[in-house]
């Protein structure tokens, strides 16, 4: 295979199985923190437990975001070397906000939020959680400011074929880097939502002594994609107007835009692979489906008891939960693919990001990490339904019991 | 802007070194310190709410270069291209070792991510060096120096075991007492290393034009006291002495 192709399907991969873990990380860390909210406020001994359950899921799912992330992000500088070149002056700077001002206090205070349970005051703790939601979505925003850019170069000009950073406010303002934030936002609530209640519609049908349990998380899942459903459609639909004239729209914009290009940069398939309008349909169907089940579940959202026996509901619930990440890469692919043969739209092409590292390195990192993030993902999965399926009885999270400095002198064996 | 650019990507570099190198330290001599699983879990609790924080500073850093210097990231990642391969995989392995140890309970499970928290810690140590060993030998790419600069992986070791001596007690940390060195000694020359070693990097020609260098290092500068005051916050929160297993 060419080593284009190589770094590219590489990069697909690595940022397909980060998204897959990191859009679960979004929205459940919101939904971790609300209970947790809640059982701070009334101290009720069952939205305790389900902190912990849901939290136990919430750091299994987080971990393979945190290694995948790293990858990434040393990816630009490895295999997309020319990009690093022409435009690192603009792309670094979103990422290193991303760095410093988010993801350094969102995993320093996942670290104290996991290890520091039942060692600091209810509220502090309370409050890590919120930091750690907050700076997750904040880490979303930045990064996605980065990838708008790719889509829409904005506030930059060329000289002597370097992109130089001249209005950080119209970077950070991109309109397809904040409507995509938001689109991801309710698309990360969108799939914790449908996975909350997928695992309470196991628990409900296998009817295991957990009923009040997954009655109130099956309502909160489920009213969570019902108010997500909407808003993650709409930030998207938003998203249209500044999509590439090249991908989707009038024929007389692409084929003005094609000859544009050609003109400019020589000639060659401007316009967007299919594989983009494969994505966009496969994201509108599972959309699609979800609606038709918020829909049913709006009817249902009011009686309890009907959420507690509904079984063919249940494994409908159960059914549902890939179809979130089914809209997230497809949407991806849509928004990615549809961007070739761009990596900056109008900018740099992708062929001449490439790093100059020659085909052999290429390949033996690309096989390196396919086969480490192949055995991440499988483990992780398994982990996570492992986890789901043991319930809240199987949640090792805070589960340790403070020892007090003073109390013993020689390590509890 | 540009030295404030070059000091932030400075404390950011050492940050990493100092605190992820002794829990780095901490996983190459996992086996000596720890004799059984148990032990091994306890070692493992030295460092096991500290990890996170620690590991940030490195992507920060990675950051700041992204942002200030991409020269830096072409300079580096490109031109040592296997030995940052061969990083990141190690670092993917150990913290999946960290992470997944307590997930199962098998006394197969926990060996084998007792043994990617080993292999791991060494293949990014071993990285390290080789990188500071490339980039003090002054060639571009790999040199001599990438092969030179290996034996540097001991510091972590040491480090490390400075660090175990501080955190634990009874036997294992009567076992990292054998190794020499005290911590402060140790977190010196991690200082010391890739300050000498970025004397050597042409900052200007690798500088990011425009005005990414300047958002980049304000950005840095304004945020650095929030950050070190978090990570104050854990280290004050599991300042005690380890005596029992922790969450991983």
């Amino acid at each position: 295979m060419d080593p284009l192709m190589l770094a590219r399907v590489q990069f697909g991969l690595t940022a397909g199985t980060h998204f897959l873990f990191v859009a679960l990380t979004l929205g459940l860390a919101t939904l971790v923190a609300l209970v947790q909210t809640r059982a701070a406020v009334t101290g009720g001994a069952v939205h305790e437990r389900m902190t912990r359950f849901w939290g136990q899921l919430y750091v299994i799912n987080y971990a393979v975001g945190i290694v995948t992330g790293l990858v990434m992000e040393f990816q630009f500088g490895l295999n997309w070397g020319g990009m690093t070149k022409v435009t690192g002056g603009v792309f670094g700077a979103p990422l290193a906000m991303e760095t410093i001002v988010a993801f350094f206090v969102e995993s320093t205070f996942l670290g104290l939020w996991i290890f520091g349970w039942d060692r600091l005051n209810r509220w502090v703790h309370l409050a890590l959680i919120w930091v750690v939601t907050l700076t997750a979505y904040l880490s979303a925003y930045f990064v996605l400011v980065a990838n708008g850019w790719l889509q829409r170069p904005v506030g930059y000009e060329m000289r002597d074929g370097v992109a130089r950073l001249t209005d950080l406010g119209a970077l950070l303002t991109n309109p397809p880097a904040v409507l995509a934030f938001f689109h991801v936002l309710f698309g990360g609530l969108l799939t914790a939502g449908l996975f909350m209640a997928g695992v309470s519609g196991y628990h409900l049908l296998r009817r295991t002594a957990e009923v009040e349990f997954f009655r109130r998380s099956m309502r909160i899942g489920l009213l969570t994609l019902i108010l997500s459903v909407f808003p993650a459609v709409a930030f998207g639909g938003m998203q249209f107007q500044y999509t590439q004239p090249t991908k989707s729209g009038s024929a007389s914009r692409m084929a003005s835009m094609v000859a544009d290009f050609t003109a400019r940069f020589g000639p060659d398939e401007y316009r967007a692979p299919a594989l983009a309008a494969v994505g966009e349909a496969l994201m509108m169907t599972a959309w699609t489906l979800m609606l038709v089940l918020a829909l049913v579940a709006l009817v249902k959202f009011p009686f309890g008891r009907w959420l507690e026996r509904g079984r063919v509901f249940h494994v409908v619930v159960m059914l549902a939960v890939p179809l979130p990440y089914v809209a997230m890469l497809s949407g991806w692919v849509f928004r990615e693919v549809g961007r070739q043969p761009w990596m900056v739209f109008g900018v740099l092409k992708t062929r001449d990001a490439l790093s100059e590292v020659g085909a052999g390195r290429i390949t033996a990192s690309f096989v390196a990490f396919a086969v480490l993030f192949g055995v991440l993902f499988v483990v992780n999965a398994w982990l996570l339904v492992r986890f789901a399926r043991r319930g809240p009885e199987g949640a090792r999270l805070g589960g340790a019991p403070p020892v007090e400095a003073s109390s013993a002198l020689t390590p509890t064996f | 802007m540009e030295p404030l650019a070059v000091l932030m990507m400075a404390v950011f570099t050492v940050g990493y070194l100092v605190l992820a190198g002794a829990d780095l330290g901490v996983g190459m001599v996992l086996p000596w310190l720890g004799r059984d699983q148990r032990e091994r879990r306890l070692v493992i609790a030295s460092f096991a709410p500290f990890f996170l924080g620690n590991e940030v500073w490195l992507v920060s850093a990675a950051g700041i270069a992204a942002g200030a210097f991409p020269g830096l990231e072409h300079r580096l990642l490109e031109g040592l291209y296997p030995l940052f391969v061969v990083l990141l995989v190690g670092w993917v392995v150990r913290d999946m070792g960290l992470w997944l140890r307590g997930r199962v309970d098998g006394v197969r499970w926990r060996g084998g991510c007792d043994g990617a928290v080993v292999a791991g810690s060494w293949l990014v140590a071993l990285a390290w060096a080789s990188v500071f060993g490339s980039v003090l030998f002054g060639g571009v790419g790999l040199n001599a120096g990438s092969v030179v600069g290996l034996p540097l992986a001991g510091l972590f070791v040491l480090h490390g075991a400075a660090f175990a001596g501080l955190r634990l007690t009874g036997a294992p940390a009567g076992r990292a007492g054998r190794f020499p060195g005290q911590y402060p000694a140790t977190a010196a020359v991690l200082v010391a290393v890739p300050v000498v070693a970025g004397l050597r990097l042409p900052w200007s020609e690798m500088a990011a034009p425009g005005m990414g260098l300047s958002v980049t290092a304000v950005v840095a500068v304004v945020m650095l006291p929030l950050l070190v005051g978090a990570q104050a916050l854990v280290w004050w929160t599991f300042r005690g002495r380890v005596r029992a297993p922790s969450y991983l």
